[in-house]
This record gives structure tokens, sequence and C-alpha cells, in this order.
């Protein structure tokens, strides 16, 4: 069975005018893929994202993930969830401003209960794999974005999560660190087998991944198998 | 976990210098003008209670006076005379074990002291030895009357400090032992009693066999005095005393319910009533204290509420990875508690400093009324027993200032908070 099951799954917002922005969406992602959903504004991905991330909820439909139906939970259970199987990567990188970088990643742990030397212990394990020792007990905002990110991406590890659910990564990044960023997601897929879920509306990010779903209106356009995109090691476009 | 707790309570309160110290400054002052009011209604309680204690003995009073209705075939507006029968219902077998220590006492008033051309306004009471244990009665020098003075019905006095001033302004302790003339009957000095904080002044004691044979000499007995052992309680003494006088009420003939035949003075009722004023003067203190406090209590859940509003986009981030609602909810209910009881506890300091300086300041001053020194204050404090009480209001004061606040962070979707500024 595939980690991610979505069948005929439909979402309306009803503020005022009833907007439908999920028509039936059928996908399934299988462990370890590398995977980018892509849409112009209003697509639906988003919405999509969201409930993939257990951060909202969906009307019709069945989303079954690593074998567990996500559906009507509570705000306990979902909260739980999202603890232990989803990693979340955003793009203004939700960082806790008055938390130094290692005490940023640490926070997931301590609402799963570690205790504070253990997970202190591991959130330098895993900025030292990133790079980010001598930022440990810096600041949000004495970091560059780059740096940011990837303490958002430390943090969305620490918890070995089933998924790793970044939206628009790059969006509040220069080409550059873009680039360095993309290649820290594919390599930690490659490397490590986490499954990797890209939101964005830049070709050129979605370009970087194995396949490519693009969604439009609310519905599952077309699939792109993206296997060789190493091969050609072209540059990122921006 | 606690640590976290506190080390992200700190970081938040740190970002907001200003907002917190303004909340907490209405916090301290609430907690301020609690103690220093409870502090300052103690001290008036200790003076009231200690000027009072002069008075007011441990014992029982009971004179005949004059009825108001008619009763049994007599008519009202008669005058009671209690009499030796009286005194022997008093030590009967009926009061055995309740009533002891009984004694009498009869008064012959204006009459007139005199000693060597200074002279001085009295009033005779004559008493048994027992008259000083149950008034109190406080010796400043020589002795007071004794078993011998009633047994050889001696011409002994004891007068006021009062009195004996008037009599040997320059040396009034002389006075003992030297005969003063009571009317045209001469009196040996044996004691004079302090009347630094008592109002009667102008009573002089003399054995009551003395007085008996000269004032009054039928069976006639002004007043009888004795203490009581049994009742604890403002009812059980209450209903003791209903009991006792009643017995005398039908013996002279007085209506069960004519509260005027008898003049009873129970200094037990007296005194249990007293303390159950100062309870209800503690009590409305206390509900002053609170109130002040609530209008804190306000500013705090106030500054919460827009504390929460603010962070709203934090707690999104803290949800999406993995934050249940009780976790935000406690975060934010430790944050107030934290920062009510810190401030409560400097308002709580500041008020036992108040108090230090009134016991030091307008506790020293005393005011003079009717020859006796009265201070206002008396030991103005309050007692761990309060700062233990306000503890536990500060702590419920701060749960509930959080309460509302915690609960809107907590009830926010996620998804929402995240897209909060």
């Amino acid at each position: 069975m595939a980690l991610i099951e979505l069948k005929d799954l439909n979402k309306t917002y009803n503020n005022g005018q009833p907007l439908h922005v999920l028509k039936g969406i059928n996908l399934s992602i299988e462990r370890g893929e590398f995977v980018s959903i892509m849409g112009a504004s209003g697509s639906g991905k988003s919405t999509l994202l969201n409930i993939l991330g257990i951060l909202d909820n969906y009307d019709t439909g069945t989303y079954t993930l690593d074998g567990t139906l996500i559906k009507d939970l509570t705000e306990r259970q979902s909260a739980d969830y999202r603890n232990r199987m989803i990693g979340f990567v955003f793009q203004s990188f939700n960082l806790i401003n008055f938390k130094t970088a290692v005490e940023n990643v640490e926070l997931p742990l301590y609402y799963q209960g570690v205790p504070r030397r253990r997970r202190h212990e591991l959130a330098m394990e895993y900025l030292e794999k990133l790079g980010l020792t001598q930022w440990a007990s810096h600041f949000p905002n004495e970091m560059s974005g780059g740096q940011k990110q990837r303490v958002a991406i430390a943090r969305a590890l620490i918890t070995h999560p089933q998924i790793i659910l970044a939206d628009e990564p790059t969006g509040a990044l220069d080409s550059k660190t873009s680039v360095e960023v993309m290649q820290l997601l594919k390599q930690l897929n490659k490397e490590e087998g986490i499954t990797i879920i890209v939101v964005t509306h830049e070709s050129g990010v979605a370009n970087e991944t194995d396949k490519i779903i693009h969604i439009k209106d609310g519905i599952i356009g077309q699939i792109e198998e993206n296997a060789h995109h190493d091969a050609w090691g072209g540059p990122l476009m921006k | 976990m606690r640590i976290e707790i506190i080390h992200e309570i700190a970081s938040s309160l740190r970002n907001n210098k200003l907002r917190t110290a303004l909340t907490g400054f209405a916090v301290s002052w609430g907690i301020f003008l609690l103690i220093a009011l409870l502090g300052a209604g103690n001290g008036l309680m200790n003076s009231f209670m200690g000027n009072m204690q002069e008075f007011i003995s441990q014992s029982i009073t009971v004179e005949g006076w004059r009825t108001s209705m008619p009763y049994q075939g007599y008519k009202e507006g008669r005058d009671i005379q209690l009499d030796q029968a009286d005194l022997l219902y008093t030590k009967g077998p009926r009061w055995q074990g309740t009533i002891e220590n009984v004694s009498l006492a009869t008064d012959f008033t204006g009459t007139t002291l005199s000693l060597n051309g200074y002279s001085v306004a009295g009033s005779i009471r004559g008493v048994m030895p027992d008259y000083q244990e149950q008034e109190k009665i406080r010796m400043s020098s020589g002795r007071f009357l004794n078993r011998d003075d009633i047994r050889e019905k001696r011409k002994s006095i004891v007068v006021s400090s009062a009195q004996a001033k008037e009599l040997l302004p320059k040396n009034p302790e002389k006075l003992v032992g030297k005969w003063v003339n009571v009317g045209n009957i001469a009196y040996r000095v044996v004691g004079i009693y302090s009347t630094d904080e008592s109002n009667m002044t102008r009573l002089c004691a003399i054995p009551y066999s003395t007085y008996k044979g000269i004032y009054s000499p039928n069976d006639k007995i002004e007043a009888i005095s004795f203490t009581v052992k049994g009742p604890e309680t403002l009812e059980e003494h209450r209903a003791f005393e209903k009991e006792y006088t009643g017995g005398l009420k039908a013996r002279h003939h007085i209506a069960p319910d004519d509260n005027r035949g008898l003049w009873v003075d129970n200094g037990y009722t007296n005194n249990l009533e007293m303390h159950k004023a100062a309870r209800m003067i503690r009590t409305a203190l206390w509900i002053l204290g609170i109130l002040t406090l609530v209008s804190g209590i306000v500013g705090v859940s106030n500054i919460m509420l827009i504390t929460v509003k603010e962070r709203t986009h934090e707690f999104g981030i803290r949800k999406a990875i993995g934050a249940k609602p009780g976790a935000i909810l406690k975060l934010i209910i430790a944050e107030s508690i934290s920062i009510t009881a810190v401030f409560g506890y400097i308002g709580m300091f500041m008020g036992m400093v108040a108090c230090q300086i009134m016991d030091k300041t307008v506790a020293q001053d005393a005011i003079n009324i009717g020859g006796q020194e009265i201070r206002m204050l008396v030991n103005p404090n309050v007692g761990l027993d309060v700062a233990l009480e306000a503890t536990l209001l500060l702590i419920i004061a701060g749960t509930l200032a959080g309460a509302i606040p915690a609960w809107k962070a907590a009830r926010v979707k996620p998804i929402e908070a995240l897209r909060a500024d």
C-alpha cells in the first residue's frame, strides 16, 4: 500500500459563497518518493498540502497516511499525528523568534515529552548534519534565509517523520540559496530515503523532483515522471 | 518541562517590558492595598480589643432593675431588689459545677472622700475579695480587700489611683495606710487600684460585710457576681443566662420575656459578641481588598488577551509541529500565574513594609480620651496565615485571569493561526 492514499477527496470552503476548492482528488504517493505539486495560485495546491499535513480537514473522500485513516480527528489526535508523522518546511521558515536555533529544533521533541538533555543532544546532532553547529545558540533574526530554512529542515527531521511537506521552501530565498536548499532536500531523499512533497508554483523547483503532479482548478491534471533530471544537471531556473 | 515553561515565560515578558510592568503594577497595587488594609484593620482591632478587655470581665453580674410589664397581678414599673434568697438560689445545688466564685456587691453612690482639706467624689461599693479577679482590677500599690476584712468587718477601703492623686497630690502612693474620711466615717486605705485604662475612676471598694452593716442593714443585695464554667459558645452562654435569670424572674414575679426586671451584665456574651464583630470587620476588609485586586486581575486578563492575539502565529507554529491544545492552555495560564504571583509578592512585601511603617508611626501615637490613653493601632500586622491565604488568592486570580485568553489560544485552528501575522 502506498504511503499516502487520497480517494475522491473533496473540500468546500463556506465563507459566504461556497467555494469548491478540491473536486475529487485521487492520488497515491509511495514511500521514498520525491514529489512536487505544481499549480497556479488558487489551484487548490495549498489546500491539498494543508489536508496532507493534517492542518485542515476535508469534506468527503478518504485520506490514508501510512495505513491510518486521517478523518474526523480531535485536535489532540491531529496534533499527535502531525508531531509523529509529518515534518513541515514553510516558505517563511516559521521559526520562533525568541528561541535560539537549537531550541527551535528541539521543540517537536518537547511536545513528545523527551527529556531536556536528550532532546538537546539530538537537536545538536541534526544541526551538525546541516552544518549549523556554530549557529546553534543564535536567534533566527541573526541568520540568513538559507540558514533559517536549514534550521527549519532540521526541526522537520528531528522526529523521523513519514513525510516532509515543504510549502514553497525556496519562495523567500535568492536563487543561489534556493539551489542549496533543493540540493539538501534531494540529498535527504536519496541518502535517507525520506518521502518529500514540495508544493510550488515555480517550474524550476518542481524540475528538481522525481515526479511533478500538476493541479488545476481543484483537479489533478498531468502527472509527469521526471526521473532523469539529475542527468541534465542544468542550473535551477528562477 | 517546567524549566522550558519558565524560560518561555521569561522571554515573553522580556519582549514586552512596559506592558508587563503596567500589568504588574495593577496586581501589586491590589495586593498592597489588601495587605495594608488587613494590617491596619488588625491594628485597629488589637487596639479596640485591648481597650475593651479592660472593661469586659469574665463574669456575670446581676442586679435588680425595674419591670416593664405587668405580671401575675403585679403592675409594671416595680423596682426589683435582690436579697439573700437570691444568693442562696445562685449558690444552690442547681448550679453546682456551673456557677463558681459567687460574690456580692452593693453600691452607695454620691459621697465624698476627704483628707487634710483635699476632697474627691467617690462611689462606695461593698464587695467580696473575688471581685478583684472578676473585674480584673490591677493594684498599683497596696493590696485588695481580703477575707479578714470581710470577717472582721474592717473599715478598709481600696481607692482609685485618680482619687489618690487628688487626695495626696505630692505622693499618691503614700496614701496606703492612711485614714480618709468617707462622708463622716473614717476608712483606712489598704490599696490603690490602677485606673490607667479604665473608666471606673470614682469607684471605691470596701468589704461587703462592712458595707452591709453601715449602709444596708437588711437582707438587700445590690448585685450578685459569679463566674461560669461549662458554656463555650455564644448560644450556650445565652441559653445559660436565660435559664439562670428565669429562676430569678420566677422568684420575683417578673414576666419571663421582660428584659428590664433584672439588669444582667454578661461578660462572656459581651466578649463573644465583640469577637464576632471583629470577625465581621475582618471579612469586610477582605472583601474590600479583594475587590481592589479584581481590577488588577482584569488588567492581567486584558494583557493576556492581547498577548494571545499577538502570539497567534507562534501558537500556529507550535500546533503545526505537534503542540496539543492542552499544552498551549498550560503555557498561557502558567504565564498569567507567573505575572500575578511575582508582582503579587512584590505588592505583598510592600504592604508588609507599609504595616511596619504604620507600626513605627501611627501606632506609637496615643490619644487621650477621658483620662485614658488610647492607641489607635496596636501591632498593625498580618500574620503568616494571611500571607498564605493571599498566595492562594493570587494563584486563583492568575488562573482566572489567564483562563479566557488561554482558552481562546487553545481553540484557534492551526491553519488560521499560521495565516495570522
